[in-house]
């Protein structure tokens, strides 16, 4: 099944590299001018007419977004995974949403999480998770979570003592109950 | 329509009336049904005939407006407080807050979130935290009795905290919540 998928993706683009491949599995890496093209000949031509997520992953040290569009096949019960790779500064990658309406919430999510922009989406920019978020994406990689969050939010001062009498005190479950005011009483 | 004026700063009541008035507080908790995070799901066995919260005169409530009690079951994202802060605001006094598991006493497994607050008193004022990750059904009936004993004693003044003290609350909210677009009291 997954042959005929591979070999018709082959003799198209034949800069196409093979990165894993099972026997109803199939993942390979185009070059993002043909990137389009490929998910286009999957829906028209191959049969994978399902959308089932857009992936982004921030490769810092390559100075690269790796896009991965993951498009199923119901038919047969195959999946196909396209890769690009596009460079990191004003990143640009297509949209799909007149194609999927459904790609539209995971552009605005990667919008929102890396800085991607996908012209096209009527929705763009609109707000998916984060309200009011003013610091670079969240998900880049050079963004520092944990120097955010202690500014931001702050940290619980520890304790002064150890011994939870000190700052519990009339609080401490044993004394709530009738036996246990006596008994305080006689402390 | 919201109310456009400060809260009025709530007298101090004392003498046997305001005993007998607490003692019917504390046998009738009636608990907004909101959850926050994972500890939503704690809370559901309560309701069933294991642990039944209803023999303590607790009981869920769907709006607000007819409810004593907000509980906070778990980790709060910054969206999701300022939806807190109006289902709080909207509680008629006296109200308390019940605070779940260690992400609202220190944050938690998540401290280091970007979006997640870590301690939740500087926001709102909680009355009885039960800590855990999450606590079970057990430990937070444990902690229903240990507010119930609170409120017989006239210890439970959160409300009254958070009126005389509005101006540090709202100043802590607006710091996080950037986009505040809340009407300034909306009780």
């Amino acid at each position: 099944m997954i042959d005929k998928t591979k070999k018709e993706l082959e003799i198209r683009f034949p800069l196409l590299k093979l990165v894993r491949e099972m026997h109803n599995y199939l993942h390979v890496e185009v070059e993002k001018a043909s990137a389009m093209d490929a998910i286009l000949m999957a829906k028209t031509s191959l049969g994978f007419k399902t959308l089932q997520l857009i992936s982004s992953v921030d490769r810092m040290e390559e100075n690269l977004f790796q896009m991965t569009w993951i498009l199923e096949n119901y038919n047969n019960e195959t999946t196909l995974l396209i890769s690009a790779r596009y460079p990191r500064e004003n990143c640009i990658v297509p949209s799909l949403s007149d194609i999927w309406p459904a790609a539209s919430a995971f552009e605005r999510e990667i919008f929102e999480m890396f800085g991607i922009s996908f012209p096209g989406n009527p929705r763009e920019g609109e707000d998916f998770l984060l309200e009011g978020w003013k610091d670079i994406p969240p998900m880049r990689r050079d963004f520092l979570t944990e120097e955010y969050s202690m500014k931001l939010y702050g940290e619980r001062q520890p304790r002064e003592h150890l011994d939870p009498r000190q700052y519990i005190g009339d609080m401490v479950g044993e004394w709530n109950t009738p036996m246990g005011q006596k008994r305080k009483e006689e402390k | 329509m919201y109310c456009n004026q400060r809260p009025e700063k709530p007298g101090v009541k004392k003498g046997m009336l305001e005993k007998i008035n607490n003692m019917a507080r504390a046998n009738s908790l009636w608990v907004t049904a909101y959850g926050t995070g994972c500890g939503a799901i704690e809370l559901r066995p309560l309701g069933t005939s294991r642990f039944d919260m209803e023999r303590f005169g607790i009981a869920m409530r769907p709006t607000p407006r007819q409810a004593d009690v907000l509980i906070i079951s778990g980790y709060l994202a910054t969206k999701t407080l300022k939806r807190v802060i109006r289902v709080y605001e909207q509680i008629q006094d006296p109200k308390y807050i019940i605070a779940l598991g260690s992400c609202t006493i220190n944050g938690g497994m998540y401290f280091d979130s970007y979006n997640t607050l870590n301690v939740l008193d500087k926001y709102l004022p909680v009355d009885v935290y039960v800590m855990g990750c999450m606590p079970r059904p057990e430990a937070v009936i444990d902690g229903f009795s240990l507010l119930m004993q609170k409120i017989k004693d006239g210890r439970a003044q959160g409300w009254k905290h958070y009126k005389e003290n509005l101006d540090y609350y709202r100043e802590n909210q607006k710091k996080i919540i950037t986009d505040w677009d809340l009407p300034d009291y909306n009780w």
